[in-house]
């Protein structure tokens, strides 16, 4: 397993802390999430339930259950799996896959990495929690798939479906291509990432 | 990224036409070509391995076949 160091920022005190994203979803890394994550989910969607919430419009990714993805994901190469790590804490999962073709008119039939799923700890989201930790979860995870793209020779390019709650991050942060609703995906928005999106999205920010 | 080795490869002038060919419309070189055939052939297997099976859908009539692999 490889480890490469990277930061995210303190919400409270806005300072830059030390992580590290690591390219495998580890035995440990499945057990801190069953340990650290699924409490706060069960209390939030205890929550959600309590307000009368109806569960389509709960947040879709409270369910996933990153040991089944894990232990699926091990018996197939095209599948990778990176963590994230801050403070001894587990921030972050994602699962690549790197077997799927780009739809996007300017580069259809190329290979991507497809972002099958990425989640932040619950502890960092605003919508369960009133004073998430760190900011960058999710941008840190997107420059990995981007990382990961460029080293398979993909230049870049990813792609994914985005969960409602997301769109806006997929298309004004990370500055992605919105191809519409996918109506053999759930009608899920689909999102790609061109190798010159990709080239700004990770350039170093302009002083 | 995990550690790599060498091998030569023997191919036919028609197989290494094919593969040239297809390096080029995917915008891959051939080593990565190779590996890329190599994950989907092992994604496939593995599906099929669990007892699913693997179609190609026409999107235009909804026709399937089944992709058999020997």
């Amino acid at each position: 397993m490889n480890k490469s160091p990277t930061f995210l920022r303190n919400r409270k005190t806005g300072k830059p802390v030390e992580a590290e994203i690591c390219d495998e979803i580890t035995d440990q890394h499945v057990r801190l999430w069953h340990s650290s994550w699924m409490p706060i989910v069960a209390k939030a969607e205890t929550e959600l339930q309590r307000r009368g919430i109806p569960r389509d419009r709960w947040p879709q990714d409270l369910h996933w259950k990153w040991d089944d993805k894990t232990a699926w994901s091990r018996k197939v190469w095209a599948l990778k799996r990176y963590s994230l790590l801050c403070e001894g804490e587990l921030q972050g999962l994602m699962l690549i896959n790197l077997a799927k073709y780009s739809r996007l008119a300017t580069q259809v039939g190329w290979h991507i990495a497809y972002v099958e799923f990425v989640a932040t700890a619950p502890w960092n989201r605003p919508d369960l929690c009133d004073q998430p930790t760190f900011r960058g979860v999710g941008q840190t995870l997107m420059r990995t798939a981007v990382e990961v793209s460029r080293a398979e020779s993909f230049r870049g390019r990813i792609g994914l479906h985005s969960l409602p709650q997301a769109n806006e991050f997929y298309q004004k942060v990370c500055g992605m291509t919105d191809l519409g609703p996918d109506r053999s995906y759930d009608d899920l928005v689909y999102y790609e990432m061109t190798e010159a999106q990709a080239d700004s999205f990770c350039a170093p920010p302009q002083a | 990224m995990a550690e790599k080795r060498t091998m030569t490869l023997n191919l036919t002038d028609a197989e290494m036409d094919a593969l040239e060919e297809l390096a080029v419309k995917k915008d891959l070189n051939k080593t990565v070509l190779i590996r890329q055939a190599l994950r989907l052939y092992q994604m496939v297997d593995q599906r099929l391995r669990e007892g699913k099976k693997v179609f190609i859908e026409d999107e235009m009539t909804k026709a399937k076949s089944e992709l058999m692999l020997l």
